[in-house]
């Protein structure tokens, strides 16, 4: 069943100090169903981010719209809870804290809130962490903290942008892995940016290559590989063959855009 | 003229000796002379800091977050700031006559800036994406303000109150010079008319200590409010 609709969504940023406009989106379209974990997958500046952000309601689209369950969004609520790249924990609250913010908002009592709070914080193997804050934790500890706070307010839907990217190769694997798990045991729907074709085909059911200039999408790819996911799974046939296809019909795209990239850069 | 006593005395008016001024101070602290006037000062510092700092987080959270509504009202703030404190004593005597009404109001002219200023750009460099963060979670209003608008700008919000509170702190006795009958700048005026120089030394010395004694109070406080600050400094 399609719990999230996008449709025909496309998406303009004015220029500083120019009359015409910056197309970023044009008329994306992407159904995604209910526990599906959708994998946006493009080079650096295809609109990724952008897409993610009007899917949050952080952004308006300037035509199109995006339906959850059939209700356009407007704003950004609980439903659809987000995960960013530089963690965007709050310094300033204890790792339980943070887990704690979402639940707080709906006004759940705070013997309740800390019961809670403590059973996402050890499925994210935080356990013994509560009390830390954020400087305290190393990088891989702050994003499951992330996805602890982003899963405890039981969103529909959630929105991941490049979560692993700023994480050490290791740590970045180690956590695929966590989250493969950590969806299947919350049955949560999951939609994930990144630049890794590695990473795309380890966690999606349906992997959306997206182009640039303006941002499209250009086609998708379902991913037969069975599940749970684990490390083994990185050395089956199928998984090998589609990172190879990925990279053989994306190399050239990536690398013609560089260049366009470049030579746009030198004639603004 | 020229006769050895004569500037012996003199001397003694313009800057009397360290002994003279022990005894000064502690005739002023038998007394209780010092006490009555250090609590009045001290007690017009408050009242006018908590009212700057009450109005100063408030506006500058305010104009911080709603953009629109910052671009009419922080020009007049900003012809406002540059006036000094003291250039405000006149009026304040005439709005509020003599008491602790003007002090008050001096205090809360030359503290309030520093806290709106500080707040304002606090508020206004607050990472989008931690608000995001709150938006998604389903962050109220009232959340908003004092789970993450607040505390997310208290680490530059707390160098603009201890600003506030030394400016703050200066001011009252500038306004105690002129439009007080009590605290240590009219305990300094007074013993000048009456060419007590000691008493004016010692009134300026406690004014310098407990200046300093605030400051370190406020930066306790800091480092008690904003642990997370000292320590993710490094990173
Ligand atoms: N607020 C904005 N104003 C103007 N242009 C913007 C704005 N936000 C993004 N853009 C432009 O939109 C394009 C897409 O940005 P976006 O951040 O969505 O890309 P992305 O695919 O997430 O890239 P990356 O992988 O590097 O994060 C970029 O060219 C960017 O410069
Ligand atoms: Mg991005």
């Amino acid at each position: 069943m399609t719990q999230l609709r996008v449709d025909h969504v496309s998406k303009d940023f004015a220029l500083r100090g120019r009359a015409d406009v910056l197309r970023v989106l044009e008329d994306v379209s992407l159904d995604i169903c209910e526990g599906e974990l959708i994998v946006l997958l493009g080079p650096s500046g295809c609109g990724k981010s952008t897409l993610l952000n009007i899917i949050a309601g952080f952004l308006q689209p300037t035509m199109g719209q995006v339906l959850h369950e059939d209700i356009p969004v407007s704003k950004p609520d609980r439903r659809r809870t987000v995960v960013f790249q530089d963690y965007a924990l709050f310094p300033w609250m204890t790792l339980e804290k943070n887990v704690e913010f979402g639940l707080k908002a709906q006004g759940i009592a705070p013997a309740e809130r800390t019961r809670i709070a403590r059973s996402f914080l050890a499925l994210v193997k935080l356990r013994g962490f509560e009390d830390h804050y954020p400087y305290e934790v190393s990088g891989g500890m702050k994003q499951r903290a992330a996805i602890a706070r982003a899963l405890a307010p039981d969103p529909d839907i959630l929105l991941m942008d490049e979560p692993f990217g700023a994480l050490d190769a290791q740590t970045r694997v180690l956590l695929q892995e966590e989250l493969v798990r950590i969806v299947a045991a919350t049955n949560r729907t999951v939609v994930f940016v990144t630049h890794s074709i590695d990473e795309a085909v380890f966690l999606a059911d349906r992997i959306v290559v997206m182009s640039s200039h303006p941002g499209k999408i250009r086609s998708i790819h379902k991913v037969a590989l069975p599940r749970p996911r684990t490390a083994e799974t990185r050395s089956l046939p199928n998984f090998i063959n589609l990172t190879q296809e990925l990279w053989d019909s994306l190399k050239p795209q990536w690398h013609d855009e560089g260049a366009n990239a470049v030579r746009s850069q030198h004639s603004t | 003229m020229g006769s050895p006593r004569l500037v012996g005395l003199i001397n003694a008016v313009l800057l009397p000796s360290p002994t003279a001024l022990f005894w000064a101070a502690s005739d002023l602290l038998r007394s209780g002379t010092l006490f009555r006037h250090v609590s009045a000062s001290i007690e017009r510092v408050l009242v006018g800091f908590a009212l700057a700092s009450a109005v100063g987080l408030t506006l500058g959270v305010v104009l911080g977050w709603f953009r629109t509504l910052s671009d009419f009202v922080k020009p007049l703030v900003e012809a406002l700031r540059p006036i000094p404190p003291i250039a405000w004593t006149p009026l304040a005597i005439l709005w509020f006559g003599v008491g602790n009404a003007p002090s008050y109001f001096l205090v809360f002219i030359g503290a309030v800036f520093p806290v709106f200023v500080s707040t304002y750009s606090a508020v206004r460099n607050i990472e989008r994406t931690q608000i995001n963060a709150a938006l998604c979670l389903g962050a109220t209003p009232t959340m908003l303000i004092w789970d993450v608008l607040i505390p997310g700008a208290l680490p530059m919000i707390f160098p603009g109150l201890r600003i506030a509170l030394g400016v703050g702190w200066m001011c009252v006795v500038a306004a105690e010079l002129i439009a007080a009958q009590s605290g240590l700048g009219y305990m300094i005026q007074q013993s000048r008319l009456l060419l007590q120089t000691q008493f004016v030394l010692t009134g300026m010395i406690v004014i310098g200590i407990i200046g300093f004694v605030m400051n370190a109070v406020m930066t306790a406080i800091e480092r008690r409010l904003v642990p997370w600050q000292e320590s993710s400094k490094g990173t």
